[in-house]
């Protein structure tokens, strides 16, 4: 075998084990989305408690959370309570929390809603535009979006109370400069 | 004193963890001062140690039979309500059961080799013993640590388990797949084990190779036939109306097998031809680290597949093993490289040794592009950040060109003699293929097989197909002449006595049976689908579908909604019973596909979506997938092919010359 | 010309017209163009199945935005952009040939050239070569081994 080629194997093995150890420091599911640093798209949607509809525009100029969770999702369930408690501390603000329900029948979805205690705005994703609008992958994602209506931030997984206030607290700061 | 199975399981992994560690010291001892002494302290260690994994792994399956909810892997993978038949295959559902068979096999494969491969080539069997040794002492320290240790007991006792992934309990596939993969992989541990040794022995020569000839055989058949059960699985189970989908997992089993077909082949050269040794040995080394390579991609939780496995410290522990394993092979191989130079050249380059070498660099490309395919996303995520997918159009694209020049090779090697051929003989010999393979083209324009690979594919089959029949016949013939048999006679005859010879070609049967199956059912298949309500009907290719309308089943692990189907063509009718499967602990739930098998089409339905409320309609996907029987049977030959080659020829009856001395005997 | 050669030639004639004819452009109707962007399009909720393969809800309402966008007259171009909009190059299932991941198509074909490269200089490197026996010589031994290839005589074997 010439000299090269065996050298070049040797190199080749010895990049393959250091990208290995490099992949170590990557969470497979972490998967990034193309809409984050974006204008937020802007939707019209049937609300789920029936009282009509909802637009994205109609908060323009406050600081929107979008929640995207479904009924047969379980951490959606553990986060709700987090999502609970923020609403509570800023909804008389200029803060708004939106729920949008992803693959989900409407009876199902209201029945979560009456289970599990959603008082924030929650409306219905039937045919799943606005998820791909946003490059929603899988529930709970929770999207921050800052008064300029550009995305600011994208949480993958069940989201806690402090990375919520985090967030927003964020993208209050960064209005009021 | 109340021994659980847990403690017996434990107890008997950390018992034989320190006798593995000994047994590498006994049989490096009795290698190197050829003590006797020492290789009989490095059997029983061997034999001991078998003895006590395969007790823990039975420990394993008493406590999941027992429902033994107190140790954490029967909480998570088993239920009261999972059938026994399940529980018991369960032992391999989850990252530590797995573990622990492949643990088993390899404890076995030591045991056999300390006991009778030492019996042969006594220095060279127990140096490989001492490496075997060694793997066996890694993994066991894999099953009693937290990386992989099966008896870790929780710290409250769940009233019921999780069950098993719901879609590990759907087909009893799942009984063959697993052993078969690992027997597969852990068997070649012993060509790899003897290669070593020969290395470190500082032998030139090819006993190694010779050795462990049938290990090789033996381990590429399992592989191959636990790929192709894996396939089958993936279409009966999955429900996407595939087999292959490139997902990470398939491509660590099949990587493994294309180097170790490749080094089949390349062994053929350096025994007939005494040629290649630096090369085999890289192929040995090659298909070993890549069968590791595999486990870590698939337990080491860095890439995402369908077969996911929990995260856990084996992943740093199993890339240690690999580079260790990687960083001395390839190190003993440089150092011992100056002896292992060729006695002579290939020369001719329409010979068969020629032929094998392009077909060793059409395997060894294949296996590069998949495994840079299934690395690169790691790759450019790692150097920069860089997020993106590679999958079936990138690696159906590239692969297939390859599987091509593959099929032609396969059709001109074994006709091509050993040291070279003249014009002459090749137009005489290669006529009747080159018209057949005209035929098959003319038959997929015929049957508008759509695609310029898929005509080259019936092609190169056709092609393939009369030249086995063409040395069949050959070989029929020329046994008809010298001995007089019948040809059914022959035929057996062939087989038997040059079982290497024609159970290869059988081999090759299989392969072309399985490139007409992939290439008719990739560009044949007919898709429809269609919303209906009870009663009603709708046709794709030629079959009428009836919807007779969904029904609830309860079972004690499932809930399933099944829709009813029949389906008509002709005269013939068949009732399909495509089901969504809601598991109480899944979050989503399981489609299960409804598949009407035939050695032409298979009609393959899909519930893919249905009324929740009143049942009343159904949305039904509906697949006329041409020939796909075609693969599993293709696997079978090439799995009976491989028993063919493999089997031990009959002794031929020895005739004494009192001028010829008896043989002899093999020593040291 | 023998009559070998003239069939050969025959057959490989037939050969190369049928694969001719299996590549005269099809029509491609709306559907056919929909299966082929979404066979191209990652699952977003699969390990790695393409759109057009999974059964995922999330997968069956993109291929209802590609049908769509399909009967709008949007290009494939338009249609991978949005979806890049929205997830980014991960969602291609295979890169593109202009990026720099492009350079993963030539993978397969560089290794085949650098393999067959090598094993061709293995080739030629022969040793010089002994006189060569007379033809009919050849020709003889050959249907010789042959013959005693097909039958069991003893072969060099080492021990098992």
């Amino acid at each position: 075998m010439p000299r090269w080629l065996r050298y070049s194997i040797v190199a080749g093995i010895a990049a393959l084990v250091v990208v290995l150890m490099l992949a170590f420091r990557y969470d497979p599911r972490d998967i990034r989305t193309g809409t984050v640093g974006k204008s937020a798209a802007q939707f019209t949607a049937e609300k789920l408690d029936g009282t009509g509809q909802l637009s994205l525009s109609d908060y323009a100029g406050k600081i929107v959370v979008l929640n995207f969770w479904a009924s047969w999702c379980p951490p959606c369930k553990v986060e709700n309570p987090a999502l609970i408690r923020v609403w509570e501390r800023y909804r008389t603000s200029d803060v708004v929390l939106i729920g949008i329900v992803f693959n989900d029948s409407t009876d199902k979805a209201r029945e979560y809603v009456r289970t599990n205690g959603v008082t924030w705005p929650t409306v219905q994703d039937g045919d799943g535009r606005i998820a791909f609008a946003y490059g929603v992958h899988q529930p709970p994602e929770t999207y921050f979006i800052g008064r300029d209506g550009i995305i600011a931030g994208r949480h993958i997984g069940e989201i806690t109370e402090q990375v919520l206030v985090n967030g927003i607290e964020q993208l209050r700061a960064q209005a009021a400069r | 004193m109340n021994l659980s199975f847990a403690d017996i399981g434990a107890g008997a992994l950390r018992a034989a963890l320190p006798l593995a560690i000994w047994g590498i010291g006994a049989a490096a001892y009795a290698a190197a001062k050829r003590d006797g002494r020492a290789l009989a302290s490095a059997r029983w260690a061997a034999l001991i140690t078998f003895l006590l994994v395969a007790l823990a792994a039975l420990a394993m399956v008493g406590a999941l039979v027992t429902h033994d909810f107190s140790i954490v892997y029967v909480a998570r993978n088993n239920a009261l309500e999972t059938p026994l038949f399940f529980t018991v295959i369960s032992l391999w559902a989850a990252l530590e059961g797995s573990i622990l068979l492949w643990t088993t096999i390899l404890a076995g494969a030591t045991a056999y080799v300390a006991w009778r491969g030492t019996l042969a080539l006594p220095r060279l069997a127990t140096t490989a013993l001492a490496v075997l040794f060694a793997m066996c002492a890694f993994f066991l320290v894999l099953v009693t640590t937290p990386a992989a240790d099966p008896f870790i007991r929780g710290e409250i006792v769940p009233p019921n388990g999780n069950g098993p992934n719901p879609l590990l309990q759907n087909h009893p596939l799942m009984a063959l797949h697993p052993p078969l993969l690992y027997l597969g992989y852990v068997l070649f541990s012993v060509p790899f084990a003897y290669a070593i040794a020969s290395l470190i022995l500082g032998e030139g020569g090819d006993r190694w190779l010779v050795a462990t000839r049938r290990y090789a055989l033996v381990s590429w058949g399992l592989l191959g036939v636990g790929i192709v059960a894996g396939s089958w699985w993936s279409y009966a189970v999955l429900g996407w109306g595939g087999y292959w989908a490139w997902d990470p997992v398939e491509n660590a089993a099949i990587m493994p097998w294309l180097v170790a077909t490749a080094y089949l082949h390349s062994v053929m050269v350096e025994e007939k031809r005494r040629l290649l040794r630096s090369w085999n040995l890289s192929l040995v080394i090659a298909t070993f680290a890549l069968t590791i390579l595999g486990t870590f991609l698939t337990r080491s939780g860095i890439v995402n597949s369908v077969h996911a496995f929990s995260l856990s410290a084996i992943g740093p522990l199993l890339l240690g093993y690999l580079v260790a394993i990687v960083v001395l092979s390839v190190g003993l191989l440089l150092w011992r490289m100056p002896m292992l130079r060729d006695s002579g050249s290939v020369g001719a380059p329409l010979s068969r040794e020629a032929v094998f070498l392009f077909q060793n660099v059409v395997f060894v490309a294949a296996t590069l592009t998949v495994l840079l395919g299934t690395l690169y996303p790691l790759i450019a995520e790692a150097l920069g950040g860089a997020q993106l997918s590679i999958g079936r159009p990138y690696f159906d694209r590239v692969e297939v060109p390859l599987a091509l020049a593959l099929l032609f090779l396969m059709g001109i090697g074994p006709q091509l003699p050993w040291h070279g051929a003249s014009r002459a003989t090749l137009e005489r010999q290669f006529t009747a293929p080159i018209v057949a393979a005209a035929g098959g083209a003319l038959l997929a324009v015929a049957t508008e097989l759509g695609g310029a690979f898929a005509v080259l594919t019936y092609a190169l089959a056709a092609f393939v197909a009369a030249t086995v029949v063409q040395e069949f016949a050959r070989g029929v013939r020329a046994r008809r002449a010298l001995h007089g048999e019948s040809a059914g006679t022959a035929f057996a005859n062939l087989l038997r006595r040059n079982g290497r010879r024609y159970g290869g070609y059988v081999v090759h049967l299989g392969i072309v049976l399985v490139a007409v199956a992939v290439a008719t059912s990739q560009s044949k298949t007919i898709e429809a689908e269609q919303t209906v309500t009870r009663g009603q009907t709708f046709e794709v290719a030629g079959y009428t579908v009836a919807f007779n309308g969904l029904r609830d089943v309860a079972e004690p692990q499932r809930d399933l909604i099944v829709a009813d189907l029949t389906i008509t063509r002709g005269g013939s009718e068949q009732q399909l019973h495509p089901a969504i499967l809601f598991f109480p602990n899944a979050t989503q739930a399981v489609g299960s596909p409804g598949i009407a098998a035939g050695p032409g089409d298979d009609v393959y339905t899909i519930l893919a979506a249905y009324d929740t409320a009143a049942h009343s309609w159904a949305t039904i996907r509906v697949l006329v997938i041409p020939l796909v029987s075609w693969l599993w049977l293709g696997g079978a030959v090439v799995g009976l092919g491989a028993v063919i080659a493999a089997l031990p020829q009959p002794k031929r009856r020895e005739v004494a010359h009192p001028l010829i001395e008896a043989p002899a005997t093999v020593g040291d | 010309m023998t009559r070998e050669r003239a069939l050969i030639l025959v057959a490989l004639f037939a050969i190369l017209g049928a694969v001719a004819w299996s590549v005269r452009p099809n029509e491609v109707t709306a559907e056919g163009r929909v299966d082929r962007i979404t066979s191209e399009l990652r699952c977003v909720t699969c390990q790695g199945l393409s759109v057009k393969d999974s059964l995922a809800p999330s997968a069956r309402q993109m291929r209802d935005i590609v049908a769509q966008r399909v009967a709008e007259g949007r290009t494939d171009e338009e249609i991978r952009a949005e979806f890049r909009a929205s997830y980014g190059d991960w969602v291609f299932l295979s890169p593109s040939a202009t990026s720099w991941a492009g350079l993963m198509w030539l993978v397969p074909l560089v290794a085949f050239a650098a393999g067959l490269a090598v094993a061709l200089a293995r080739i030629r490197s022969a040793a010089p070569s002994v006189a060569a026996p007379p033809a009919h010589e050849v020709a003889a031994l050959r249907e010789r081994v042959a013959r005693e290839e097909a039958l069991d005589l003893p072969q060099t074997d080492g021990a098992e």
